[in-house]
């Protein structure tokens, strides 16, 4: 029995069409994943259920006293009265307030009975959280379990997530999928909307893929399906093996350009988050840092890129020392950071792709130069008069990636590149890299992705409570084991 | 039922300009037929008047004023950064324009004179901005604040000056000092009471804040700062020297135009609530009305100037200053339901 169907859904922004006539329709009880490459339509779908947007033709159903009828929503708030409760990415909620006080905001409730709700919705779905945390406190990741326990507590008859789960460390991600599909054992519906093929694999019913904006094929899990037959859905064609194949050559003159000592920087509350003796980053070499989320890593690059102010210790920029340097000073030095959240420090939203990209160049770049860089990122759509904040989250990542491209880098600082991306894309940033490393550059790759780290790096370091407590060689034959280990003893 | 809904939508640019144009002589029509239907005066008369002023070339003296204070503060608003402080920053230049005329020996040559002064005239706004930039800057006090606040101060000098050490030996005691010398002087058109040159002056910046902000790597860089100051610091520009040039040159434009006052209009240094009346702060709206857009600016300084004139002019007969005011209020709320317009739509669905 069908809760929602959408019907030939369609919405252009100006000439880019984000939905081509799309229909689909989720059943009760069912978790139906929405699959499909950055750009190809997955989140305006989600905000046309969400009432974020308006379709330009098309329309959706809802199933209202038992049947179905014609449904309109022009803002969440309507969506929310009719049952649907959307989680994305980011974490909507209030820094300033305690989780009680952010879900009895959402409800509309006394504290009191918010609380009675949150307690019972807990244990139901067997999720631990302490209710009068102050949410700035929290980490990423309780953050997602408090807009898991504020959209559960709603007892909505539909839910909607939005790449929630994408950033989890695995534990957690388990610990959802657990309370979607109690969730869906009680009734309940799941729109679950991914990029990655595994986790969708994982937790739905059935699977939609989207590319470009068009409906390619609904795959339903008894049909036995393949990785392979959602990739080449997804990309058309199935691309070689995610590994990049290791550059084994002999690399430029190496010596090393980057180098932090006896480095300490503070957290956002003024804890001290980074302490570091040395961490020495090689031209001509990719130079990895790992560790689970949360254990310093945005800090250290924040620290090395002048973001944030050292307390102690120095940074050495190819035997300059910047320590005092401002970031615009080091990065026109050649010290270039590409941050992990494209939305809040990577790209201009209000400025387009074109404007975006001519502002990593010191020289002026001819509209040829911009299309080029557009096409080698394969950022889509490829407009480069498009206003930035019409991209998605993983097109916004490549904007943002393009500076490593053109800002004539000494050493290049990526935290987490590719954890927006699709396969596709990914592997094209991870080759990014290595070519980058092959000219001589030196790149610190700070990342939460083992096998990521695997892939690209030549030395790998593992950072836990904001220290490095271990760095091994590439060739290291134990080389997962030892970083598996590294990370979960320091943890 | 069918349902109403409100939604937002994005006109391209030139759309959206049409759109509001279009409100905005409409505005003027819906505001003419409720006075003469409120008031009973006859509507040809209230046409006649209004259509009179947006023809005449009087108001091209405001325009002069509006036109490139609100490209200054353009730049200053596409960074987020809210330079309030027009007004004073007027008086600024008004006062060192006066200085370099009456008491450097510059005021006595033609052309330099003039060119001297409204020099001396853009620095002195562009400094009097640049405190407030260098404590938002440095220290990140609120600029909001402190440039409002130094319009008082501004006010507070000019004063002092013409009530104390500047004041005229040819004034009869009034708080003013003497007349300029002729060299120093903008001649005005026949007829009217602004120079073709000020006009030339102040139409020139169109093209120039317009490039700037558009088709240099700083002017976009200034665009995205407010948005996203870190990842213009990333892409290697100091977000610190942006405040300071987007201080600096809002300032620069406000003194200048303070500076043509002195030697156009006044021709003598006046109190500070005379240079800037009130102007440095229309200003601000003239700058929004464009949605901060150079190339509209003419446009929206045009419109403001010539209802700022009209209040002036609409006192024969039934239509007194209140009246004008009331017309000229009108005006603006439907100038307002213009914006809404061309952000919004409104759809209605079964």
């Amino acid at each position: 029995m069908a809760l929602i169907s959408l019907v030939g859904i369609t919405k252009r922004f100006g000439s880019v069409v984000a939905l081509d006539n799309v229909s689909l329709s989720v059943e009760s009880g069912e978790i139906l994943g929405v699959l499909g490459e950055n750009g190809s339509g997955k989140s305006t779908l989600t905000k046309i259920i969400y009432g974020v947007y308006v379709p330009d033709s098309g329309y959706i159903e809802l199933r209202t006293d038992g049947l179905m009828r014609r449904a309109f929503f022009s803002s969440p708030k309507e969506a929310l009265l009719n049952g649907i409760v959307m989680i994305s990415q980011r974490p909507q909620l209030v820094e300033e307030l305690s989780v009680l006080d952010n879900i009895a905001l959402f409800h509309g409730y006394s504290r009191g009975r918010t609380r009675k709700i949150i307690e019972s919705t807990m244990s139901r779905f067997n999720i631990k959280l302490n209710a009068d945390a102050l949410v700035g406190s929290l980490s990423y990741t309780e953050k997602q379990l408090v807009e898991l326990v504020k959209a559960l507590s709603f007892k909505p008859r539909l839910l909607i997530l939005d790449e929630a789960t994408t950033y989890l460390p695995r534990d957690v991600k388990a610990r959802f999928y657990e309370a979607l599909r109690t969730f869906a054992s009680i009734g309940g519906s799941v729109i679950f909307i991914t990029h990655k093929i595994p986790e969708a694999l994982e937790i739905c019913d059935r699977i939609a893929v989207l590319r470009r904006g068009r409906l390619v094929r609904i795959f339903s899990r008894k049909d036995a399906v393949s990785i392979d037959d959602l990739r080449k859905a997804m990309f058309e064609e199935v691309s070689p093996s995610v590994a990049t194949e290791r550059v084994e050559e002999a690399r430029a003159e190496g010596g090393e350009v980057l180098r932090a000592e006896g480095l300490v920087v503070l957290d956002d509350y003024g804890k001290r988050a980074v302490s570091i003796d040395e961490l020495v980053v090689e031209r001509g070499s990719v130079h990895a840092v790992v560790g689970v989320a949360g254990n310093g890593q945005k800090e250290l690059c924040e620290g090395l890129s002048g973001l944030r102010k050292a307390v102690e210790g120095r940074v050495v920029l190819d035997g300059e020392d910047v320590t005092r340097s401002r970031a615009s000073e080091r990065a026109s030095k050649g010290l270039v950071y590409i941050p992990e959240d494209p939305f809040r420090t990577g790209v201009v939203l209000d400025l387009t792709i074109m404007e975006n990209i001519r502002l990593f160049a010191t020289d002026r770049l001819s509209s040829d130069t911009v299309k080029k860089v557009i096409s080698e990122l394969r950022i889509s759509p490829p407009e480069p008069r498009i206003k930035s904040y019409m991209l998605s989250g993983g097109n916004l990542q490549k904007l943002s990636l393009s500076r490593a491209l053109l800002l004539n880098p000494k050493c290049i600082i990526v935290h987490n590149p590719t954890r927006m991306l699709d396969e596709a894309s990914s592997r094209q940033v991870k080759l990014l890299l290595r070519d980058s490393a092959h000219k001589g550059v030196g790149v610190l790759l700070v990342s939460e992705d083992i096998d990521e780290v695997i892939d690209v790096a030549d030395k790998i370091s593992v950072i836990a409570n904001g220290r490095i407590v271990k760095t091994l060689l590439a060739m290291h034959p134990r080389l997962r084991e030892e970083i598996e280990e590294a990370m979960s003893t320091y943890a | 039922m069918p349902k109403i809904a409100v939604v937002r939508r994005d006109l391209p640019p030139t759309l959206s300009a049409v759109v509001r144009l279009g409100v905005a002589l409409a505005g003027i029509g819906i505001a003419i037929l409720s006075i003469s239907v409120i008031l009973g005066v006859d509507a040809w008369t209230v046409t006649e008047r209004v259509v009179g002023t947006f023809l005449r070339p009087d108001m091209i003296r405001y325009l002069i004023v509006f036109l490139p204070v609100g490209l200054g503060l353009a730049v200053a608003y596409h960074a987020r950064l809210w330079n309030l402080g027009a007004e004073g920053q007027i008086v600024m230049g008004a006062v060192a324009a006066a200085y370099v005329a009456l008491f450097t020996p510059l005021g006595e040559i033609r052309v330099v004179g003039p060119l001297a002064a409204l020099l001396a005239a853009s620095l002195a706004g562009a400094l009097w901005a640049l405190l407030p930039g260098i404590l938002r800057a440095y220290l990140n006090v609120n600029e909001a604040i402190t440039t409002l606040m130094m319009n008082y101060v501004a006010y507070s000098l000019c004063n002092y000056l013409v009530y104390g050490p500047w004041r005229g030996r040819r004034v009869y005691g009034y708080p003013e000092t003497d007349l300029i010398p002729d060299a120093s002087k903008l001649q005005w058109v026949h007829g009217y009471s602004f120079s073709p040159w000020s006009l030339v002056i102040a139409i020139a910046f169109v093209p120039v804040i317009y490039l700037f902000l558009y088709k240099t790597r700083i002017g976009t860089a200034l665009r995205g700062y407010g948005s996203n100051p870190a990842a213009v610091e990333l892409s290697g520009l100091s977000g610190t020297r942006l405040i300071i040039l987007a201080f600096f040159v809002s300032g620069a434009l406000a003194g200048l135009v303070g500076g043509n006052e002195i030697l156009m209009y006044h021709r003598k240094l006046v109190p500070g609530e005379k240079i800037g009346a009130g102007m440095g702060f229309v200003s601000i709206m003239v700058a929004w009305l464009a949605d901060l857009n150079p190339a509209l600016m003419p446009l929206s300084a045009y419109y403001v100037s010539a209802l700022h004139y009209l209040r002036m002019v609409m006192q024969v007969g039934e239509l007194t200053e209140p009246v004008a005011r009331f017309f000229i209020g009108l005006v603006f709320m439907l100038l307002l339901v213009s914006i809404f317009v061309s952000k919004y739509k409104v759809v209605i669905r079964k």
